[in-house]
């Protein structure tokens, strides 16, 4: 019963310590803020998947966004918006995928089951090219313009900073946690821009 | 002056903006879409009229034009080999732009006023398999208006050449 007790008491601490927002801002080692990073820290994700709609649009002859992250078992709808057909394909292993979309076909979608990093095409237009990050997290935002994302009540435990361009093994690094309330700055290498 | 000139420079680049945005052609009909500039001019019909007025006769002048061009979209719009390629395009001006093509290459009295065969195209991926479904259509469609096979082949063989622009796959 103590013994109960005590990791009740246990549990109950390291929640009410581990619940905060951080901040992460990436930059390039020029300074420049990198958009389109994946920042995600560890955390179980629900049984049963958030009711979110996630979007991978095709518009004026390109993907948007350029990097989507999701949530493992995530359906992604991939609305086209052109009047031309696109055919969307991705090879990655075990979330393979093609989809032929007429001119303003706006209903198909695909369920990613599987985590890990789906780099994505048109058959017809070598030139879009996208990416959807599927993670184990709920807790996981995508850079913004200015390259800071705010991850909003997570658990404490490293932070992951991808980035589909990264010079960095698995275009990825691995970094501590900030402290409490601060920004964690982190510099990293991109090769090439959307 | 300097700032004058400068002035005048972002003044400008302003108006080229605003001419660049989409509009209705003066030619376009009621339910045509708004369309990006571009020049308009015969030589984008990609081929030159035929030069014996009894073809066009044939055809049956500029009525018997359109009813080919109706049966052609027709069979486009039921054919699942290419029907996928036009379903969101603009077909009031696909009609009357085909009609205008039809009809200045046959050596009617038409203008044609849609863009030129690569621009039109080009985001469209289209095969080879996709280009030959389209001219099997246009034949039935001529064959329903009892157009003489040797006159079918009249056009077919000016609309040919145009697989470079067309075909991009």
């Amino acid at each position: 019963m103590m013994r109960l007790l005590s990791l009740l008491a246990a549990l109950l601490v390291s929640g009410q310590a581990a619940a905060e927002d951080v901040t992460v801002r990436v930059t390039t080692p020029a300074g420049e803020p990198v958009a389109h990073a994946v920042v995600s820290l560890p955390g179980a994700l629900p049984a049963s998947p958030a009711d979110v709609v996630h979007e991978m649009a095709q518009e004026d002859l390109r993907f948007d966004p350029f990097v989507l992250v999701v949530p493992q078992g995530a359906e992604v709808v991939f609305p086209n918006r052109d009047r031309v057909r696109h055919h969307v394909y991705s090879f990655a292993r075990d979330n393979a995928f093609e989809l032929e979309l007429y001119g303003r076909e706006q209903e198909r979608s695909v369920v990613f089951d599987a985590q890990g990093n789906v780099p994505i095409g048109c058959n017809i237009h070598d030139n879009m090219i996208a990416y959807i990050r599927v993670v184990d997290t709920p807790h996981a935002v995508v850079t913004n313009a200015d390259g800071v994302a705010v991850l909003e009540g997570v658990a404490a435990g490293p932070v992951t900073v991808w980035h589909p361009y990264a010079n960095a093994e698995n275009n990825r690094l691995v970094l501590d946690a900030p402290a409490d309330g601060s920004t964690l700055d982190v510099t990293l290498d991109v090769h090439g821009r959307r | 002056m300097i700032r004058s000139l400068l002035l005048a420079g972002l003044f400008s680049a302003g108006l080229s903006a605003a001419a660049l945005a989409q509009s209705h052609p003066p030619h376009a009909q009621p339910g045509e879409l708004e369309v990006d500039p571009y020049t308009v001019s015969d030589a984008n019909a990609g081929a030159d009229p035929i030069e014996d007025a009894d073809v066009f006769v044939a055809f049956g002048g500029e009525a018997g034009i359109a009813r080919v061009v109706d049966g052609l979209l027709e069979r486009v719009r039921e054919d699942e080999r290419i029907e996928g390629i036009f379903r969101a395009s603009d077909w009031p001006r696909l009609r009357r732009t085909l009609i205008e093509q039809f009809c200045y290459i046959l050596g009617g009295p038409c203008t044609y006023t849609g863009r030129d065969m690569a621009s039109v195209h080009r985001d469209h991926g289209i095969t080879t398999r996709e280009f030959n479904a389209l001219v099997e259509n246009l034949q039935d469609a001529m064959d329903a208006e009892g157009i003489p096979f040797a006159l079918q082949n009249r056009l077919l063989a000016r609309l040919a050449p145009m697989h470079r622009d067309v075909v991009t796959r």
